[in-house]
This record gives C-alpha cells, structure tokens and sequence, in this order.
C-alpha cells in the first residue's frame, strides 16, 4: 500500500465517523466512573455493570419495542448494582477494589443469566432495530465534519454534550467543588457541615445512571442483538479512560476517542485487507491499549481520597 | 470457640442465600425446588461419575484460586487467569502437535512443563510492566485476556484446526502427550493431584521460604518493604510469573488430561471465579483449597439443573458470586460494629 493510500485511510470520514459511535459508549461509562471517583468512590465492576445493561435493555427493547422504556430499564438495573456498590463501599467501609471485582463478576453471570432466562436456547438469534441516524440539518453537509460529527444517533450527541456540561458542573458550581473535595479531603467537607455519605452515594446513583446508559448502549445503537461479550472490555477502557483523562471530562473524552479509533480502525482494517487473519486485527485495540497503559499513570494524580472510606469518628 | 461458629455462621448465610436465589429461580422456571436441590448434591457429590466431575473442575478452579491469591499476598490483582490459562494450553497443545510423532511417555510431563512456561511468559508482560514501570496490572491482565481469546480462536479455527470437526477446536493431541487417567469409569483425571500438589508448595513457599516472606512483606506494606532492603521490583515481578505459571499449569492440565485439544471455550470463566475463590478463601491456600471444592460444587450440580430444568449455566456463575458478596457482607456488618 502506498504512503498516500495510507493516509486516505486513515482520515476516511467513514472511519471517523465510526469512531465517534464507539466512543460514545466509553464516553459515558467513563463520565459515569470519574463522577463516582471524583467523590472517592472507586467502582471497577463497570464492565459487570454493562454487562447488565446491555442484556436488560436488549430484552426491554425486543419485549416492548420502546427505546426509552430499554434505556430507562437499563439505566434501574445498574442503579440498582450502584447502589450496592455505595452501600459496601460508603456504609460498610468495605474494601472497594475487592467488592467492585464481586460486582464485576456477578453482573457478568447476571446478564447472562437474565437473557438465557427470557430467550432461552435459539438457533437464531432476536435482533432489535438499532437508533437511527440524525443528521443535524445544515451541519450535516460541512465537509468532513458533517459526515463525522453531524450524522450521528441521538446518544453520540447526548454523549458529546454531556462533557462540557459535567465539567462546567464539576469546576463551576458549588455541588461540584464538594464533590471534588468529598473526594480529596471528606473530612474538611465534614467539618463545614457537608454530609459526605450522601454526596458519594449521590455520585454513585448518578454514574450508575450513566454506566447503563452507556451498556444499553450497545445493543440498542451499535449491534441490535445480545451476546455474553457484548462489552468486550468496554468497562475497563472506560476506567483507563478516567485515568488517560487525568479526571477531567473533557480529557476523558480525548481519552475515548483515542481508543474508539483504534476500534473502528480494527473493523475498517477487516474490510480492506485478506492478508491478516481477523483475529489478528480484533487483538488491536488491546493491544494498543496496553501501549497506551505504559504512559498512563506517568503524572496520573488521583483524587487523593478514592477508595478510601470516610470514617466520621476516626481519629486523624 | 464463639469466633469459630460465627464463622459457620457467616458460610451457612452465604451458602443459604445462593440457595435461595437458586431455589426462586428454579420457582420462577417451573421447576420442582426440592427435586432440583437433590439433583444438585446426587450430581456432585452422590455418585462415583458425579464426585469425579467435581474433582475435575475443582482443578482449574484450585489452580485459578492459587494464582490470584499468590498475587493478592503481595498485593497485586490478577484479573488475567483466563488469559493465562489459554496461554498455557496454546503451548502445552503446540509442542505436543509439534512433536506428535514422538511416541515417548515422556511427552505427557513435557507439554505440562511447557505449559506452565506457556502461563508465566505471558504474565510476564503485566509483571514486569507492574515492576518496573508502575503499569496497573490489573488493566494489563484484562485485555491480555482478550488477546489469549484471539489467538485461540485463530489457532483454533486456523492452523491447528481439525477440518473434521467443523468447530473451534484442534486435532487431538498424541496418546503419548495425555495424561492418566485417575479412574477411567468414573472420569476423573490426575490433574487434582498436581493442583492440591500446588496448594502444599504455594503454601510451603509462602510460610516457609525467604521469598514467601518478602511477598507477604510487599503485600502489607510495600514501602516498608522496600525500606527493609527487599529488592521489590524483583519480588513483584516474579510473584505475578509464578501466578501465571499456576494458571498456565491449568491450562494444560485441561488439554492433556481432559479435552486432549485445545477449544475455544475451554475456559468457561475460570479465571473469574478464580478471584471469588481467592477473594473467599482469604488468600490463603486452604481456604482457597475449600473455597475451590465448594465452588466445583457448584458448578457441576448447576450443571446438571442446566440438564434437567434447563437452568443457565451462567447461573453459576451468580451463584458464586451472591455467595462472596454475602461474605463480604458479614465481615463488613461486624467490622463497622465492632
């Protein structure tokens, strides 16, 4: 292949526009899981979490036909899993790497277990209809970024506008300045009379809500069908995304693109070319997010309470 | 003597509350609950052939459990046992197709061998990544769980295909690369003894050698550790490479005593429960050695519900996991109170 047939590739709108449709999912995982971390909560059952969106809104959808009433049903589920998630990690004092990897194991049985449930064993596989594309009209056309930006479904704009919106939330206001501090110093938030339990538990019920929206998805924008891997890592590049974000929305949606291109290079890969075996180009993405892994934690400052439980009686 | 029935206490909660969820579901599709309660143990535990089917999955499970509790003593999560697993399997199944012509007997302790190495040379890139440049191990051993998924379904479905079968699995290793059998009309395989073989040297390295105490010094406290002139970066290295090395063993365990090839799926989860068992079990290799007997339990009697009442087999899967989240749940209720 020549220099330039190279090139071509590479910046095909097609592709990219491909890559804002998977980064969408990461997107809002990882949104989901730098609320929850920012207010020191540590979840990485978000691949679990997926999971169980990905198979309740699939059912929801082939059993209702109604999107909102998939992603509603989706979005209670992993409420649900968050929730159990803050009780441990907030109320308990648990160990949270600990309880996330139960969370992330039991939601992988579960969403399995919830499809075999209500399909049972088929030969063929139910599929649902996958969101439309909106073509957003008169930027629709702009060269190139019509194609990438503008003609996307409803969730990738959803997505897109929530960063600004969740940064503005975070640095602006001052429900954000103590979530950041119930994350960096819960104790000082204590002191002036700020009740760091329901913050947490108000960060997790949100990152929940988008963690399964981010599961649902899947299916209902990307596949149309369920299947056990159906995430596929997701939950995992999204938690890498939070750190590649340096715990900002606006970088962690750098982060997701950077990963959804590989991603949609890997299918545009597949089409083109007969000399590498699939399975080959299927590894890219993780392959490459090893690579990306080896630079991620060189400057990576965490929210200095993740993970740690706040203990109000403690003594200092 | 109050400590040790409250810990009955707390596994007969855990236990009670996977057999209610199992029971409600079983209610939910039609089944008769107490008919499925005894298939459960007669299918596991009742019969010659059944008692054999749990020894068997209690294998990889034992090993899965020893390699992500040997990682937890030293403070590291190794979420990678299934990739592992296939690691050692892929090299275990290669020098026994490799050398199918050569009849020795010799062959069958080879391809283990090599199958261990398999496990430990890819948990060598998340260990010496951890060790020397700081990189999580456990996003390093996720998606290298997914590369081991791809390589297997390429050499499953590629080069070591066998045309015959139509499916993703390999031909069939030579009679001289598998191993014995531990009683052939009941079917079950050596492999346990080289798993409860590991559980006896994991524990004997741990509490009875020098290196045991540098990873137990490094998993409670690293920097105090490296204060005290242990050589951390080695130690960390070379604990998630004997992880690996465990989960490789299980890997070819499954291709030379039980499937004679290497199949896509070959893992179903393991290395998942692996961390449940290892989460359960404390870290400790008897209560990992329990841990995995309670969990092959489970495993094979939800199997044979999946048999008679159609029950998921990632019911399982659940189960387990209701069970460590109960546990946890206890430890955590008493020590908020206490």
């Amino acid at each position: 292949m020549s220099a330039s047939a190279v090139v071509t590739l590479l910046l095909d709108p097609e592709l990219w526009r491909l890559m804002l449709t998977m980064a969408a999912p990461l997107v809002l995982a990882g949104l989901g899981e730098l609320v929850m971390e920012r207010s020191g909560v540590l979840n990485v059952g978000v691949e679990g979490m997926m999971a169980v969106a990905a198979a309740v809104a699939f059912l929801t959808m082939l059993k209702t036909g109604t999107l909102l009433g998939a992603a509603a049903a989706a979005m209670a589920a992993t409420l649900g899993l968050a929730v159990v998630l803050g009780y441990f990690a907030i109320t308990l004092r648990s160990a949270q790497l600990t309880v996330g990897l139960c969370l992330f194991v039991f939601g992988t049985g579960l969403a399995s277990l919830l499809y075999r449930l209500v399909i049972g064993v088929t030969t063929a596989t139910p599929t649902v209809q996958t969101l439309p594309r909106l073509a957003v009209p008169g930027l629709a056309e702009v060269p190139f970024l019509g194609t990438v930006v503008f003609t996307q479904n409803a969730l990738v704009y959803l997505a897109l506008a929530l960063v600004p919106v969740l940064a503005f939330l975070l640095v602006e206001t001052s429900l954000g300045l103590r979530l950041r501090a119930a994350g960096e110093n819960p104790r000082a938030l204590d002191t002036v009379g700020v009740n760091v339990r329901a913050l947490r538990y108000g960060a997790v019920a949100v990152g929940g809500l988008l963690i399964g929206l981010a599961g649902a998805y899947l299916p209902l924008a990307v596949t149309g069908a369920y299947s056990d891997g159906i995430v596929g890592g997701r939950g995992w590049i999204a938690l890498m995304v939070v750190i590649f974000g340096r715990w900002q929305p606006g970088w962690a949606l750098v982060g997701a693109i950077l990963f959804a291109y590989t991603e949609a290079l890997q299918f545009k890969l597949a089409l083109v070319t007969k000399a590498v075996p699939p399975q080959v180009l299927l590894m890219l993405p993780y392959v490459v997010a090893i690579v990306v892994l080896v630079r991620l934690y060189q400057g990576a400052e965490p929210p200095r309470a993740l993970g740690l439980p706040y203990e109000r009686e403690s003594r200092l | 003597m109050r400590n040790a029935l409250a810990e009955i206490a707390k596994y007969a909660f855990a236990f009670a509350v996977a057999a209610l969820a199992g029971a409600v579901l079983v209610a939910v599709m039609r089944g008769d609950v107490l008919g499925a309660y005894r298939t459960f143990v007669w299918s596991s535990l009742g019969t010659a052939g059944g008692f054999a089917q749990t020894l068997n999955k209690m294998c990889p499970l034992l090993l899965g459990g020893l390699a992500v509790g040997l990682a937890l003593r030293g403070g590291y999560f190794n979420i990678g046992v299934d990739g592992q697993i296939y690691a050692g399997a892929i090299a275990a199944t290669g020098v026994a197709l490799a050398l199918e012509t050569v009849a020795n007997p010799a062959l069958a302790p080879f391809a283990v061998v090599v199958g261990v190495l398999g496990g430990a040379a890819f948990a060598a890139i998340p260990a010496v990544l951890r060790a020397w440049w700081s990189v999580n191990e456990i996003f390093v051993t996720v998606m290298l769980n997914f590369v081991a998924v791809f390589l297997t379904e390429y050499l499953t479905t590629g080069p070591w295909n066998d045309v015959m079968a139509g499916e993703a699995i390999t031909r069939l290793i030579p009679d001289a690369a598998k191993l014995p059998m531990l009683s052939v009309r009941a079917g079950s395989h050596v492999g346990i003894f080289l798993a409860l073989a590991s559980a006896v040297l994991v524990w004997l390295v741990l509490e009875r050698t020098r290196w045991g105490f540098e990873v137990r010094a490094l998993g409670d406290n690293e920097r105090a550790a490296r204060v005290a002139g242990i050589r951390t970066a080695w130690v960390t290295a070379a604990v998630l490479v004997a992880s690996g090395a465990l989960a490789g063993l299980a890997g070819a365990i499954e291709v030379t005593a039980l499937h004679h090839r290497l199949i896509l799926g070959l893992t179903p989860g393991y290395g998942i429960m692996a961390i449940l068992i290892a989460v359960l079990g404390k870290a400790r290799p008897l209560g990992i050695l329990a841990a995995s007997f309670a969990m092959a339990i489970l495993l094979v009697g939800s199997d044979s519900l999946q048999r008679s009442v159609g029950l998921p087999a990632s019911a399982a899967l659940v189960f387990q996991a209701l069970i460590v989240l109960s546990v946890l749940f206890v430890d955590a209720k008493r020590s908020v109170r206490a």
